[in-house]
């Protein structure tokens, strides 16, 4: 059987490596066998049945969609299916993580946590992000992207990591600062602290405005467009008393404090984000890393260890505590190195499971012994429809506008549970009759259906193509079946790829 | 979700003599007597108006901050609003003026969402319903194929958003009410479009045997009832094409009764497709639907930092015949004591005009409610000699939704408790404290 190969080999390898060898292969291969053994222990415990193994178009596709964003290519699919060696697994993993759209799918993904939604220019600004996240995700670490985000100065044209600090004219406020620095490094959720004392956690309010103060210095109080002239800079005299205006709830004008209640050293030609960037980053940190790697869980496993994945406080307990520790150490050992998590996360076992229900579903899907329905988000959508049918009619406009058009239109606002499907009427509208991409289903179907193919060979590349995978015997019949009615099998073949990308299965990640 | 539509009947017996043709005097003819419950349609001015050059005018301050519009009466004695409200001010007492608005967003996109809301924009993780996807939720209907929730026009799309009452509650949009409901044509034939969604069905089938999930049914059951709006008759409550000329003509202003030419800059405003709008909400209430939204000017609109009297003027001009035509034809219809209509736009516009413009003002403000049984002909609020500051009754963003709530029937007190959010969220909030204006209940 492929797991009990994979097992030996993996044996193998680690017996035949030294301990304390730096991030290389077998670390990654390792630590998803330790990932496994917390899953199975706890899976035991509770007396609940492992899924099985997905087969490998499962595999292939949600590979794809998870690591890259986008479903595979046709030639893609069929070179994995037909591939006999068994690591094949491990070596497509390999080749998707050093793949430069590993890093351009996590640029899209956080170009779209950082920028303010109301920000004005929205689109060009998100694209510049995007293309700065993408080359960052690539080469660079977890600690040495956020160091050089959360200081970022100089002008947007010539520095675009500090994009996400502007808003409209203006600075963004030090309250969405701290927000979305909390919430996103350090994985907690400060917000309710702004203006009282959390009623649920232990946040202070005098916690939120010692983070908050780390913002003070790059604010341009009573003068508005300044960014624009003179980028962003730290100016030692801004204090969170220069910024008190009287309107903004709960405001406290303290010292900068990071939590937990250190205060930065002493010396003050250091700038406050400086000082900041140092101890988000530090080994000893106790969010940082735990932070990633629960986020970097949830985008995979479709929920977190903590959930909500940006809310952990003693009260919200994660559901694998040894899990998470051990996961967010060997993190830090690796150098923050998020290729190397993701890379044992996706190779462990409990990442391979099928998304089919056994018994107790639920609680299958809440301790890891079935991967759940994820739900491909407005970005997935679209890439996946360029993949399949090549890019849309275009009205006008460069191809990345009706892209962000795309996505603002097809994606949710409000808690993003990556498993629940949000879209209503006016989505399922537009994904059925809209002219969009209708000329590339005609085109398509053309082709396809062309030079005297049977009705099977037209059914199997269309379903590799949209499906990712080869039809059944039942789905073959039905399309024979629409073939004859229909007496024209280019017709039958465009009603085919129509009903294909309307199927839940093409918009869930399974 | 409110029990009376599932039996799908619209009331008929307030109607005074107008002939109710096609499917709506079908179904009409089938409803017994029943009270109706509340709708309510939103007129969002865009861009923020003018106060003091619309419904909270100074006749009696300096030239440079009364401006240059005269006064009207209005059929109400002792009220008066602008002279280019002409129609309107025949309907006041339908109508309540909120001259004590206050709120304190001043910048378009925070004000905008403030106002749809009731909470601020705080870029933080929860992301709250817009008034018309509460509405939709607390008032709509799950069983008819109609949207609960229909925008018209360019929408705000980040202040119309259903936040965490999920799909159910989102909008769906018309851009343009003349082109009517966007993607609900199939692109071949209605005959193709059945084969393709057969063929469809008996492809889901498998799938959904084997992995049974929520997500997999919720797409399920999204699609059949898209593809049973595209079947229905009540979707003809889109089509405007369907009511008689001299009823579209009522709802344009004179000077814009001629078709608009390609290539006219700011369309919205030249073909008068406002009004349009606003006789499709019409429609859309009279078919169930409880909230309807409709834009009044995309881009600019309203934002008189410059030209502030011509544009004020044109824009006050189409505004009047559009919402006149609407009211008096909600009354004529019986639609008048159930429906609500409100008139705001996400702040005022500053006391001095000298350049020819005013810029944004928050802290003193007007809006109109009209119709939805409340007690017209009265104005709440009142602001200073220059409409600078309230000096008595100030309204905030939580008084004002609270109070429409409370008019349509909704509970604001209800606490929603969204999934990520640990705490239950109240429909408005309820953090400060609350004044209904019970003066209009």
């Amino acid at each position: 059987m492929w797991r009990n190969l994979h097992f030996l080999l993996s044996a193998l390898v680690i017996l035949t490596t030294n301990a304390t060898s730096p991030c290389t292969e077998p670390d990654a291969v390792k630590l998803a066998l330790e990932i496994d053994s917390l899953i199975d222990a706890k899976l035991k415990s509770q007396n609940i049945t492992k899924a099985s193994l997905t087969d490998d178009a499962e595999f292939v596709r949600r590979l794809y969609l998870d690591l890259h964003g986008v479903i595979p290519t046709y030639e893609e699919t069929v070179r994995f299916l037909a591939d006999k060696n068994p690591e094949r697994r491990t070596k497509l993993i390999s080749e998707l993580l050093a793949d430069k759209r590993y890093g351009e799918y996590l640029g899209d993904i956080w170009q779209g946590y950082l920028i303010s939604p109301l920000a004005d220019d929205r689109r060009k600004r998100a694209d510049m992000l995007r293309k700065w996240l993408a080359e960052k995700f690539n080469q660079k670490s977890w600690n040495q992207i956020v160091t050089e985000l959360v200081t970022a100065t100089g002008k947007i044209e010539q520095n675009p990591a500090v994009i996400y600090l502007v808003e409209g004219r203006n600075l963004r406020t030090v309250q969405d600062l701290t927000d979305l620095a909390s919430r996103y490094f350090l994985g907690v959720r400060l917000s309710c602290a702004q203006c009282h004392d959390h009623p649920f956690v232990a946040w202070k309010q005098q916690e939120f405005w010692g983070m908050a103060a780390f913002f003070s210095q790059i604010q341009t109080p009573g003068k508005s467009k300044v960014v624009y002239q003179v980028g962003v800079r730290d100016n030692q005299e801004i204090t969170l008393e220069s910024l008190k205006d009287g309107t903004t709830d709960g405001f406290m004008s303290i010292q900068p404090t990071f939590l937990g209640g250190e205060a930065p050293g002493s010396d003050s030609s250091i700038p406050n984000r400086v000082a900041l960037a140092k101890w988000m980053t530090s080994e000893k940190n106790p969010y940082f890393a735990k932070a990633m790697v629960n986020r970097t869980w949830w985008r995979l496993f479709g929920r977190g260890i903590v959930n909500p994945v940006d809310d952990m406080h003693p009260a919200n307990a994660p559901s694998h505590p040894e899990l998470l520790d051990f996961l967010a150490n060997r993190f830090v050992e690796s150098g923050f190195d998020h290729k190397f998590i993701t890379k044992a996360m996706v190779l462990s076992e409990a990442y391979q499971r099928t998304s089919k229900p056994g018994n107790d579903p639920e609680k299958q899907v809440a301790i890891f012994g079935r991967m759940p329905v994820k739900v491909l988000a407005g970005g997935q959508l679209y890439d996946s429809l360029v993949t399949i049918l090549g890019e849309p009619v275009r009205k006008g406009g460069p191809q990345s506008d009706a892209r962000s058009e795309f996505i603002q239109f097809f994606t949710d606002d409000g808690d993003p549970n990556v498993t629940a499907y949000r879209r209503g009427i006016p989505h399922l509208l537009r994904q059925m009759n809209s002219e969009q991409f209708a000329r590339n289903i005609s085109s398509l179907s053309l082709v396809t259906a062309g030079q005297g193919r049977s009705a099977d060979e037209v059914a199997g590349e269309l379903f590799l193509k949209v499906l990712s995978r080869k039809p059944s015997a039942v789905e073959l019949n039905i399309f024979r079946d629409s073939v004859t009615r229909s007496c024209s099998l280019e017709a039958s073949t465009r009603e085919l790829a129509w009903a294909l990308l309307m199927t839940s299965e093409f918009s869930l990640n399974h | 979700m409110n029990p009376f539509w599932n039996r799908r009947n619209f009331v008929a017996n307030t109607m005074t003599g107008i002939p109710l043709t096609g499917w709506l005097g079908r179904l009409a003819a089938n409803a017994p007597s029943q009270s109706r419950p509340k709708s309510c349609i939103l007129l969002w001015m865009a861009g923020g108006p003018s106060h003091i050059d619309t419904f909270d005018p100074k006749p009696d301050a300096s030239s440079d901050i009364r401006g240059e519009f005269k006064t009207t009466q209005t059929s109400v004695n002792g009220i008066r609003i602008s002279e280019h409200f002409p129609k309107f001010a025949n309907l006041m007492k339908h109508a309540a003026i909120l001259r004590g608005m206050s709120t304190q967003e001043s910048d378009h996109s925070l004000a905008t969402y403030h106002m749809h809301t009731g909470y601020q924009n705080r870029g933080g993780s929860v992301v709250y319903p817009s008034i018309g996807a509460i509405v939709a939720r607390e008032l709509g209907s799950q069983e008819v194929p109609m949207p609960n929730f229909v925008t018209i026009g360019r929408a705000p799309q980040e202040a119309v958003s259903s936040g965490f009452l999920g799909p159910i509650a989102q909008p769906l949009g018309v851009t343009d009410p003349v082109r009517g409901l966007d993607y609900i044509k199939p692109l071949d034939s209605q005959e193709v479009f059945n084969r393709q969604v057969n063929l469809l069905q008996q492809l889901e089938a498998p799938f959904h045997k084997a992995y049974k999930s929520e997500s997999g049914i919720a797409h399920r059951t999204m699609l059949d009832r898209a593809v049973k709006l595209m079947n229905s008759e009540q979707k003809q409550a889109f089509d405007i094409s369907r009511e008689t000329d001299q009823v579209r003509d009522a709802y344009r202003v004179n000077a814009l009764k001629d078709p608009p030419k390609r290539g006219d800059k700011n369309p919205m405003a030249l073909s008068g497709s406002f009004g349009q709008g606003c006789l499709m909400a019409r429609r859309l209430v009279e078919a169930g639907v409880p909230f309807v939204e409709v834009v009044m000017g995309d881009g600019v609109g309203w934002d008189t930092h410059r030209d502030n009297f011509p544009r004020t003027k044109s824009l006050s001009l189409e505004c009047d015949a559009a919402m006149s035509a609407l009211v008096q034809d909600l009354q004529n219809r019986g639609l008048l004591e159930t429906t609500l209509v409100v008139w705001m736009g996400e702040f005022g516009r500053s006391p001095q005009c000298g350049g020819g413009g005013r810029n944004h003002w928050s802290k003193s403000w007007s809006t109109v409610l009209v119709g939805g049984g409340i007690r017209g002909g009265q104005v709440i609020g009142k602001t200073d000699k220059d409409g600078a500051s309230v000096v008595d009754r100030q309204i905030s963003v939580t008084d004002f939704l609270a109070t429409i709530c409370t008019i349509l029937g909704i509970d604001y007190k209800k606490k929603n408790l969204p999934s990520g959010v640990e705490r239950p969220i109240p429909i408005v909030d309820t953090s400060k404290e609350i004044r209904i204006l019970s003066e209009l209940l």
